[in-house]
């Protein structure tokens, strides 16, 4: 575990930028790339499609994560922004942390560290409210893209209260 | 009629859902496994320069994109009717391989390992990758790390990026190897071989050397007397980069083989009114409902698969373990298919040692790694391996090389009958009246698909972040009368 990281915080857009509103994490870190004219300091911003152990080894060697993806609660209105911490995250509800392949992200981590990874302390999840992600589509629907820049925007209103 | 569902599959790819209906008397009916199929890929493709399929098609599944990938890139070469040099074909082979050693790697200790290594009726919460590094030692979790991360640098160092690799084009590949590049490779191929014998050893004695095992491998809730296809070389060893298919029938007399050209001519597919997803079966046998036996078409396609169809591996340690694979498990071809774990770490070691037979070929680092097309793109077929089963893509495109339709048999399609067909057996020899069901129980029955490695959707879709397990019995009015959750 020598992996060192570019910089202590990393943004990560989760999801399949081809699958519908699965890929408005890739959009709303593009934003926030946007927004920030590049100049977001010490933070990386990445674009993934990956759950499990392979998102838990893109995570070695980062202080902070902000997991950026489409969240299927059903319980709230399309587009709507969700933000909690990753021991937040409700059992029932979907989003990339579960990759049934191998194991849930809650457990990767726990592998992690006992392996001894340097892991982040704080990972906090950006979700927006989707549905359509089972059709192959680069567009997302009009309300989640709608609630791209509000994403965008938690994002970087979370990386300024660190 | 009481419904049995357990929703959705723990440890698998998307949601899945299983529903088992009982009789009167208590006994299973039926069962149904059904999945939601990500919609509209080939329509998705029309319109696009076909030199992107092997960018986009691994896009379709995060679990595997190498192997889409790949099927892409001697799909394109068809396409453009053009052979790659050999320096690229073994590279492709190479970083095909090191994908293999990470997805083995991972299939035998985050998902299917735990039922044994832990044990079936093991709580659920103990069942996965941190049950095994606490029951067999904490240095296991580091080798399975390092395992992966070597994988992964296998991929990135010829494929040009991790997980979802761009180097492949029409006719070869846009980068080679160096020399430092080649031994680190070759380094990373010797430490495999040791890993995958260490994995072979840990199976022998957690799983082979208990009785109770043993006696659930070979017994008839999980066997099925189907067909098998899977990869050829030359010499009828397994091969996941290239050959013909190879089917043998289920008293192990090879019908044929077949190129990706003819894939038509063998296969065809199935649709059944409760599911989107179709029913591939042989053509030349016939669909005769999800039944086993010489008669039914209905073939499997997975690791044991391949072992079955093959006479042998093509490197000599797996050899040696695929001898003793059948000499253990009574002869060829083995039904039982809990013991598709087994062969998936007999080609875990395969891929392990081509590692180092392809990182020590001396064309290897030539930078004759391209063919360039000439003739006009038409149609073409790419066929590989998939870790889960055989990989066909078919595009065609017009006279620009723009798609103008394509059809994908995905691995884990291949298997879905065999699935549905284990799902109902494991069922029926688990479920009677009077046996309550218990969390065991039903993760018994999910060890029946569990041991094919399915993968619907992926992990690049929304996935529920604990996979929470539900089983509702209801009585013949339809109303619950007991629900059993874990995750939830």
């Amino acid at each position: 575990m020598d992996d060192t990281a570019s910089a202590p915080t990393l943004v990560l857009g989760l999801g399949n930028p081809i699958l519908g509103d699965d890929g408005v994490g890739w959009r709303v870190v593009e934003e926030v790339a946007r927004l920030t004219g590049g100049q977001a300091g010490s933070v990386e911003l990445d674009y993934v499609a990956l759950g499990g152990l392979s998102l838990m080894e893109r995570m070695i060697g980062y202080r902070r994560v902000i997991l950026v993806d489409a969240i299927l609660t059903g319980r709230a209105p399309l587009g709507t922004v969700h933000r909690f911490p990753l021991e937040a995250l409700p059992p029932d509800v979907c989003t990339h942390s579960g990759s049934t392949h191998d194991t849930s992200l809650q457990n990767a981590l726990r592998v992690g560290r006992a392996m001894g990874a340097q892991l982040p302390d704080t990972i906090l999840i950006v979700g927006v409210e989707a549905r359509s992600v089972f059709d192959f589509s680069e567009e997302l629907s009009p309300e989640i893209a709608a609630a791209v820049p509000h994403a965008a925007r938690y994002v970087i209103q979370s990386l300024q209260e660190a | 009629m009481e419904r049995i569902t357990i929703d959705p599959i723990t440890r698998l790819e998307g949601h899945g859902k299983i529903e088992i209906f009982l009789n009167e008397e208590g006994e299973v009916a039926n069962t149904y496994f059904q999945i939601p199929e990500l919609r509209g890929f080939e329509r998705f493709c029309v319109g696009r320069p076909v030199e992107e399929m092997p960018l986009l098609t691994n896009r379709i599944c995060g679990v595997c994109p190498e192997a889409h990938h790949m099927a892409a890139a001697k799909a394109i070469d068809a396409v453009y009717h053009v052979t790659p040099p050999r320096p690229a074909k073994l590279l492709r082979e190479l970083l095909y391989s090191g994908f293999y050693f990470t997805d083995h790697t991972t299939h035998f200790y985050a998902l299917g390992g735990p039922d044994f290594v832990m044990g079936p009726d093991a709580p659920v919460a103990e069942r996965n990758i941190l049950g095994v590094i606490h029951k067999v030692g904490l240095e296991i979790g580091g080798k399975v790390i390092q395992a992966r991360k070597y994988g992964h640098t296998i991929v990135e160092i010829i494929g040009g990026r991790k997980v979802h690799p761009c180097t492949s084009i029409p006719g070869g590949l846009t980068k080679g190897i160096n020399e430092e590049q080649r031994k680190q490779i070759e380094e990373m191929g010797l430490w495999a071989i040791e890993f995958a014998q260490f994995s072979l050893k840990l199976f022998n004695d957690i799983v082979l050397g208990n009785q109770a095992y043993v006696d659930l491998i070979l017994g008839d809730a999980y066997t099925h007397r189907t067909y098998y296809i899977g990869t050829v070389d030359d010499n009828n060893r397994v091969n996941f980069y290239d050959g013909l298919v190879s089917v043998v029938a289920p008293d192990g007399t090879r019908i044929g083989k077949y190129g990706p050209g003819d894939y038509t001519d063998w296969i065809a597919e199935r649709v059944e009114p409760w599911t989107y997803l179709k029913f591939p079966y042989l053509k030349k046998v016939g669909w005769k409902g999800f039944v086993d036996g010489q008669d039914s078409g209905v073939y499997c396609a997975t690791p044991l698969s391949r072992l079955n169809a093959a006479d042998g591996m093509a490197t000599p340690r797996a050899q040696e373990e695929y001898e003793k694979f059948y000499s253990t498990l009574g002869g060829k071809p083995v039904h039982q298919r809990l013991a598709t774990h087994w062969a998936r770490l007999i080609e875990l070691l395969y891929a392990a040692e081509r590692i180092v037979e392809l990182a020590t070929d001396p064309e290897i680092t030539s930078d004759n790694i391209h063919t360039i097309p000439t003739e006009t793109p038409t149609e073409g077929v790419g066929i590989v391996e998939a870790p889960r089963g055989t990989l066909t893509h078919h595009y065609w495109t017009d006279e620009r090389g723009v798609v103008t339709r394509a059809n994908l048999i995905v691995g884990t399609t291949n298997n879905h009958a065999p699935i549905s067909m284990s799902i109902n057996k494991a069922a029926r020899s688990l479920i009677h009246k009077g046996v309550v069901v218990n969390e065991g129980l039903l993760n018994m029955v999910e060890m029946a698909f569990r041991a094919y490695d399915p993968c619907f959707g992926c992990a690049t879709h929304s996935l529920p972040g604990q996979m929470p397990l539900q089983v509702t019995i209801r009585d013949a009015r339809g109303e619950p009368i007991q629900v059993l959750r874990q995750h939830c």
